[in-house]
């Protein structure tokens, strides 16, 4: 899916400025980190993406949805082609890991035997299939991350956003969700995450949008954390 | 159809994850209709008084000296709002007069020849008709004159109108008292299930297929607080109308097989139709609110 953010600004009252004049493409089926200091505007501009927030002014064009211009039906029908993984994971208490996957099918018009079929399946890829019929108070911090990264994919998204997905998790587990997140993307999902994580960033060389106080200071093909000069 | 055993499946999975909240509930539905039936009961009760009473009014029509009888009396039959007509011939009147004379009834035979006239007694169906009937009546030219008891007919029909408007007002109020009742509990019950119903949202479900639950969740609570509501209030107001019956026989209390009936369809017919109305703005107004970008 195919992204196009044109002069977009986002305001909150009459003070804040969280996004400030951006450009921002996004070719479909690339790999993008959005990077930068807490406030620079990284959760603000995925929750545009997401249709949670409207910019106050610009465009947001995502494949063939004019985000501005959505009706209430075409939002959902929107949010059924996207997938969004939270740093909280959002998961629901009382349903097991199965079941959390599985839900969203069934919320989207799946069959429940269908649902539960997909979703063992996509639990199975980010090897979470033993785990499936724990609750989330049973998991870790890494296999409910796991568990919210299924959960986002299970409907085959074109576009997904993650919003620092590795945030709670060490080193190690970060690396393995960051491998489960690259190899969504090589089945040709976008994939746009926010973090922190200098050190995925350097490991995993992807193109790299940097913002500050709300504006895009750097946008860097398979760049690193910090500038590089050198690229 | 695939939604709706979803929804059903949820419906049970609420009630069954919060059995304080729906405990809570399936009471305060309970409660709240319990009073709209005494509501009902008593705005029915006090109906039923005043019409006994309403009844009891009787305009008396005492005809010209050769006029029609039952010719008359077949034509007050048809005018709107009697209730009933009951011919007295003179003879008629006479035995009434020396009935109600009891043992001085032989005074009537100084009287020589009969003086009483032949009369209408006319019953009619609420007290504010009273005044216009007699208007009527008195402007035949059969009829001589019109006895009725003007002022009791116009201090009726006021306090018949004023049962009316406090029926109503009794009822309504009630009604919207149970209403705001079950749309702050279904709210309660769609918060605790707020990030739930975030996530049913930020993936795409449709609003209706996110609120179904909660609306079957609100016609559940309806249905069995407005079922256990009547149970309740028919054994309780069967047991008083047996008591009063005993102690105070002649307070006539509205007691029939139709009465619990009806009883038990407005409280179910109302509260599920209430409940279903509360539910689905509850959980709409919440959509609309998780839905709007801010």
């Amino acid at each position: 899916m195919e992204i196009r953010m044109s002069g977009v600004t986002k305001t909150f009252g009459e003070d804040i400025t969280a996004l400030e004049d951006v450009f921002l493409s996004v070719p479909k089926g690339d790999f993008v980190y959005l990077v930068g200091p807490t406030g620079s505007g990284k959760t603000t501009l995925l929750r545009i993406l997401n249709r949670e927030l409207l910019p106050s002014r610009g465009q947001v064009l995502v494949g063939e949805y004019n985000l501005r211009k959505l009706r209430r039906t075409k939002v959902c029908q929107y949010r059924r082609a996207i997938g969004m993984v939270f740093q909280d994971y959002r998961l629901l208490e009382d349903r097991t890991a199965l079941e959390n996957v599985a839900f969203v099918l069934e919320a989207v018009g799946a069959p429940r035997k269908e649902a539960l079929d997909r979703a063992g399946e996509v639990l199975d890829c980010v090897g979470m299939w033993r785990r499936r019929f724990l609750y989330p108070r049973e998991l870790s911090g890494g296999e409910q991350q796991r568990v919210s990264i299924a959960r986002a994919i299970a409907n085959d998204p074109l576009l997904l956003l993650c919003d620092e997905p590795t945030g709670n998790l060490d080193p190690q587990t970060a690396g393995e969700i960051m491998q489960v997140l690259l190899s969504i993307n090589a089945s040709g999902t976008t994939l746009i995450m926010a973090t922190h994580n200098r050190y995925l960033v350097d490991a995993y060389r992807q193109r790299v949008v940097e913002l500050k106080m709300g504006r895009i200071v750097r946008d860097q093909e398979r760049g690193r954390y910090d500038f590089d000069e050198e690229l | 159809m695939r939604s709706f055993s979803f929804a059903i499946r949820d419906t049970v999975r609420l009630i069954r994850r919060s059995p304080g909240i729906s405990g809570l509930t399936f009471l305060t539905v309970l409660v709240v209709f319990f009073f709209v039936g005494c509501s009902f009961l008593l705005a029915l009760n006090t109906r039923h008084v005043i019409s006994v009473v309403e009844g009891e009014l009787v305009v008396q029509a005492y005809l010209q000296p050769k006029a029609d009888l039952e010719g008359l009396a077949k034509k007050v039959e048809k005018m709107p709002h009697v209730r009933g007509v009951r011919p007295i011939s003179p003879e008629q009147a006479l035995e009434l007069l020396k009935a109600r004379l009891g043992n001085q009834s032989a005074a009537v035979t100084l009287l020589g020849e009969n003086p009483l006239p032949a009369s209408l007694e006319v019953r009619v169906d609420k007290a504010s008709s009273v005044s216009g009937i007699a208007r009527e009546l008195v402007s035949m030219p059969e009829v001589e004159d019109v006895v009725y008891a003007g002022k009791v007919a116009e201090k009726l029909a006021r306090l018949s109108r004023f049962a009316e408007i406090f029926s109503l007002f009794l009822l309504v109020f009630a009604g919207l008292a149970g209403a705001l009742v079950l749309y702050n509990t279904i709210r309660v019950a769609i918060y605790s299930r707020k990030q739930e119903i975030e996530v049913m949202l930020l993936v795409g479900a449709m609003p209706g297929f996110v609120a179904l639950p909660f609306v079957l969740l609100g016609l559940f609570w309806g249905l069995t607080g407005t079922l256990a509501a009547s149970a309740v209030l028919g054994f309780l107001y069967k047991s008083f109308v047996n008591s009063v019956q005993n102690t105070l026989p002649f307070i006539q209390l509205v007691d029939s097989p139709q009465l619990y009936l009806k009883l038990a369809l407005i409280l179910i017919g109302g509260g599920v139709s209430l409940s279903w109305l509360c539910s689905w703005i509850a959980v709409e107004r919440h959509i609309s609110e998780a839905m709007k970008p801010s």
